[in-house]
């Protein structure tokens, strides 16, 4: 039982960085630029296939796609803000539903744009070090498992950092916590959204690589994907970055100890039944007063 | 709020003089002798149409965005499909049980659930339709996840079609309905209020909890009489599709975009959102079928993220427009006394 | 106002250049169809040219003549199913370029009109519908999963209708439904057949004695999982571990720990293609290497060997059908799968699709005539063969029951069972990881 628990909250907490890092910039965009993007897992499964392909066509590791998918998931983030989400701003009383129908909209286009690419046909990546492992006594750690924690531990610390020590993350912060008083210091309101929003889809590239090295993907896999974000997110707090991190890894660990404890057919309904309880009691996320 | 509710019918205004008349031309569609095809589509359409409407009761008239209406939707559908099941009573006449039950889940969830605001509301229910389905699958009586088959009803296949149909229409009719009066009443007032600014509708003197929980147990109730004629017309029910996050997601979306701040929005939405992608499946490849319905999505949200209506109301001749504001106007007044 | 009016104006412009471009792009796609004012130009309304069937079977057959005899149904060709969905519409269309190339149906061509029901059941059903209402099919084909295929069953009952289909699970042929077909099904009950059969051949000190068993929550599992505590039982295998999941699987690490603990030497993951592969993976991170892997229907889709890889072998599972089985029309198949398809043979769900429309052309052509109840009577009374076995059928719809067992050895689905289909021996107890 004991080797059980360890073997099951190990491989839970690694699983739970995962999510963290798929759900930081859906946290943000809706935190900060009060988008709802619902087609932020299918950049992530976009992120995914590309990793998949540079594996396979060119030999490139995921890992090393990704300093090239950073700036172009970026921009594609900066472009859909500045086409698509401010010309509904303008309009739109209610800036988070709209863009839910939007975004909405958006995943299906993109799901359906990689099944022409790439067929329905799933995908398993296999990279080097796919089988390698590693072992803490009788604990056994999964190098993919290990990398995709990593990825998170790296990702979610820079946009902290950034978020802290910078001076456009300050602003980033501010718009977050007080939108008309950032404005009346001068702070640029379009930039900064739309700087904040390219850099929530480029979480989304990580997240999508991070998840491709833990799970088989199809262009449908986005919808199952934003489930676990939307439980991250919820458990977190909207726009909380380091919510998001402890939410992923509760989530993580949930799966962890109920699977050895309870049937495993139940453990989505424990998992629902503590998440609601936890939310009810902290109504507004873990981290935010 | 009753005299206003009164004085409505004795007067009617002009949009419910239309409405009367297309319910009335609709409920006669069948006497034309179309194929069981197109009574299926209308069925599905004002199923749809039902939903979207019952949704927008909490989702767009009080903006408190419910994910989760699956849940309800298959607590209505496997109430009356477990009572045919094991009793073999009609669900025609277990209808009321479905929507009952769907109501009181409501008030338990809800009296918790709606303290939560905005988003974190949107996502508790979210993971409530999921609990739904979870439980569903599990229990012991539900016949989990190889589903539930239901004895036809005993009749030839066209009656069967027309019942439904009629059935289903009624249903569509009393969904709308029930959303039009709302916005004739104390009780539209105050839910407008609660989703423009709930700590001042409070100073107000509108009983926010109270009425958002009446207003979460009204629309569960109306979306599990649905869900409670679906399954008998399906006559074959699973856990994984009518208690679908889909499900919760395309009704809402439906709301949206038809536009949730009108009575008629949801209802345009629904038909609209059906009969487009309905042509896309049977028009277009498969693929390209779906790209274009979520371009129509991106088109259409980012020039009117209002919805629909935005462009209709525009339209609408001005008397028309005049005389509904009147009557609205003047049933407020009466209703906030 | 004038903001309003060219918002107002560049909206209509969109959409007037969407709905050119949607008719644009239907006509393209639009072949020449023989009746256009019927038949709605979707993607598969392909009475294919009998001149561009690959190596006609027959020598010179008659060419279809007359109207042509519609066969309609909906599939899953987006949505989470759509790797399958392809490859039956892809079997479907095949046996129409054939069926066309040897001389038609009764004599007349065949057009087949596929739909996509984008992976909901809630779809599968209007478009049935609208197949038998508006398209006025005379024949349909089958749809696709278990639970489709089980919604689309009470339609086809209700309209009288033949419907030959998977079924994926005895449920749906258990209600007294007298038009559907499993011919041959994908029967969840039946689906380690052949593996009880092996296992019984082997002498009772080398079967394995502790099997850990995990399924998915879903029709087929819960079928799958249905007979297997007396089946084991008959064969002294004690069961250690029974549990069920629901997918998305999150974890896959938890359910091989179990198994791992209560030292399980034959693990049964009766599930699909994503949560088998977790937990093959995990079986091999965490070093558990059971005599024996059984998989449910995840391991015999070419994805199995394709993406997996070497950690895929070894894998015992099930099938009804298989590219290596000796019966007519199978060796055409892999031909065409590799030429036109690029596959290494044909894969499985694309025989079950070529077959199921063997089964309903039989019964056509038995009874010569069109008239529902005449070909399921002819279907019921007589024995058919197609690509995938001669069948006959009960009051339910169904052959005799039967399966074969497969195991993955170096990257190919081989036939272990039984002893007259086998394409290689087994390879048992499973080798050690990564050898």
């Amino acid at each position: 039982m004991l080797y059980e628990l360890a073997q099951s909250l190990t491989s839970g907490l690694l699983i739970g960085g995962a999510l963290a890092v798929l759900s930081v910039g859906f946290s943000m965009a809706w935190g900060i630029t009060h988008v709802l993007n619902v087609a932020h897992c299918a950049f992530a499964v976009l992120a995914a296939y590309l990793g998949y392909w540079a594996l396979n066509r060119w030999g490139i590791d995921p890992l090393l796609a990704l300093p090239i998918m950073l700036p172009a998931f970026f921009l594609l983030g900066v472009a859909m803000h500045t086409l698509l989400i401010r010309a509904t701003a303008r309009r739109a009383h209610d800036l988070g539903l709209a863009t839910m129908v939007l975004t909405f909209g958006l995943g299906v286009v993109m799901e359906n744009g990689m099944l022409l690419a790439w067929t329905p046909d799933p995908r398993v990546l296999k990279t080097a070090y796919s089988a390698l492992t590693l072992r803490v006594g009788p604990v056994i750690v999964q190098a993919p498992h290990l990398i995709a924690f990593g990825l998170a531990v790296i990702t979610i610390g820079a946009l902290y950092l950034f978020a802290e020590r910078t001076f456009m993350g300050k602003a980033v912060r501010a718009v977050w916590q007080q939108p008309m008083g950032a404005a009346l210091s001068g702070i640029d309101l379009d930039r900064v959204t739309t700087i904040a929003y390219g850099m929530a889809v480029a979480t989304a590239a990580v997240g999508g690589v991070a998840m491709s090295l833990l799970y088989t993907f199809d262009p449908a896999t986005h919808l199952s994907w934003l489930v676990y974000v939307f439980l991250v997110v919820i458990l977190g707090g909207v726009g909380s970055m380091l919510g998001s991190a402890l939410a992923g890894l509760i989530i993580g660990l949930i799966i962890g100890i109920s699977s050895v404890f309870i049937p495993l057919a139940w453990n989505n309904l424990v998992l629902s039944g503590l998440l609601i309880v936890l939310l009810l009691l902290r109504p507004q996320g873990l981290l935010q007063r | 709020m009753r005299r206003g509710a009164l004085r409505s019918f004795g007067l009617p205004a002009p949009d419910a003089l239309i409405g009367i008349g297309v319910v009335l031309a609709l409920a006669a569609v069948p006497l034309a002798g179309p194929g069981t095809y197109l009574l299926g589509f209308l069925f599905t359409i004002f199923m749809y149409g039902a939903l979207a409407g019952s949704w927008n009761i909490i989702g767009g008239y009080a903006g408190y965005l419910s994910f989760g209406h699956a849940a309800f939707f298959g607590l209505g559908a496997y109430t009356t499909a477990l009572l045919l099941f094991y009793s073999g009573w009609s669900p025609f006449l277990t209808l009321p049980i479905a929507g009952a039950l769907a109501a009181l889940f409501a008030a338990l969830v809800g009296y918790p659930c709606l303290r939560l605001r905005g988003p974190y509301f949107s996502l508790v229910t979210l993971i409530l339709g999921l609990a739904m389905y979870s439980l569903t699958l599990n229990l012991p009586f539900t016949q989990g996840a190889s589903g539930l088959f239901l004895p036809f009803l005993r009749v030839d296949i066209y009656t069967s079609h027309v019942i439904f149909y009629e059935i289903m229409l009624g249903l569509l009719t009393i969904v709308t309905a029930v959303l039009r009066q709302i916005t004739r009443t104390k009780m539209g007032v105050g839910l407008t209020a609660i989703r423009e600014d709930e700590d001042a509708a409070g100073t107000l003197g509108v009983n926010a909890t109270r009425l958002k929980l009446q207003a979460f147990m009204l629309s569960a109730f109306l979306t599990g009489l649905v869900g409670g004629v679906y399954s008998y017309y399906k006559s074959y029910l699973d856990p994984s599709f009518v208690f679908a996050t889909s499900i919760s997601i395309t009704i809402a979306l439906m709301a949206l975009f038809g536009g949730r701040l009108a009575w008629y929005g949801p209802l345009v939405g629904a038909v609209v959102l059906s009969i487009v992608n309905e042509m896309l499946t049977t028009q277009a490849p498969p693929q390209t079928a779906r790209i274009v319905f979520g371009a129509l999505l991106i088109i259409v949200i980012m020039f009117l993220p209002d919805g629909l209506i935005s462009i209709i109301q525009r339209r609408l001749p001005a008397f028309v427009l005049r005389r509904a504001k009147q009557a609205a106007a003047r049933d407020e007044i009466i209703g906030n006394r | 106002m004038t903001h309003h009016t060219s918002r107002r104006q560049m909206l209509w412009a969109m959409l007037g250049a969407w709905i050119v471009a949607l008719t644009v792009g239907a006509c393209s796609q639009a072949p020449a169809a023989p009746a256009p004012t019927t038949a709605p130009a979707a993607p598969t309304t392909a009475p294919a040219a009998p001149t561009t069937a690959p190596a006609a079977p027959t020598t010179a057959p008659a060419a279809p003549q007359g109207a042509s005899i519609k066969i309609g149904c909906s599939l899953p060709l987006t949505g989470a199913f759509a790797d399958t969905g392809v490859w039956v519409q892809r079997g479907y269309e095949q046996w129409a370029e054939d069926v066309n190339a040897a001389g038609g149906l009764l004599g007349r061509p065949v057009e087949l009109t596929i739909y996509d029901d984008e992976s909901k059941t809630e779809n599968a059903v209007n478009l049935l519908n609208r197949v038998i209402s508006v398209d006025q099919a005379d024949l349909l084909c089958g749809g696709y999963p278990g639970t489709a295929a089980a919604a689309q069953m009470a339609v086809a009952e209700k309209n009288q209708k033949v419907y030959v289909s998977m079924g994926g699970h005895m449920a749906s042929f258990s209600q007294g439904f007298t038009y559907v077909f499993g011919a041959p099904p994908l029967m969840g009950q039946w689906w380690y057949e052949g593996l009880y059969g092996w296992l019984a051949s082997l002498p009772e000190a080398e079967r394995p004695k502790k099997a850990a068993i995990f399924t998915i929550n879903n029709p087929v599992g819960a079928a799958i999982l249905e007979p297997m505590p007396e089946e084991l039982s008959a064969l002294n295998i004690e069961i250690v571990v029974n549990e069920r999941y629901d997918v998305p699987l999150t974890d896959a690490a938890p359910l091989v720990t179990k198994a791992k603990g209560a030292e399980a030497d034959i693990f049964f993951a009766n599930g699909f293609f994503p949560d088998s592969v977790q937990i093959v993976k995990a079986m091999r991170a965490l070093d558990y290497n059971p005599r024996l892997i059984a998989q449910g229907v995840g391991s015999i889709i070419p994805a199995w060997v394709q993406e997996l890889g070497a950690d895929g072998y070894y894998v015992f599972s099930g099938t009804a059908v298989h590219p290596s089985l000796p019966f007519e029309g199978i060796s055409r198949l892999n031909d065409v799968a590799s030429t036109k398809y690029n596959a290494p043979v044909a894969p499985i769900y694309f025989i079950f699709g070529y077959a199921w429309m063997q089964a309903l052309q039989r019964g056509v052509e038995g009874a010569q005539t069109l008239d529902q109840t005449a070909i399921r009577d002819w279907l019921k009374a007589n024995q058919i063969s197609t690509v995938a076995g001669t069948f006959t059928f009960d009051e339910r719809g169904l052959p005799p029951s039967y399966n074969y067992l497969t195991q993955v050895i170096d990257g190919k689905v081989e036939l272990i069972w039984p002893p007259d289909v086998r394409t290689k021996d087994p390879i048992y107890p499973k080798p050690a990881w990564g050898q």
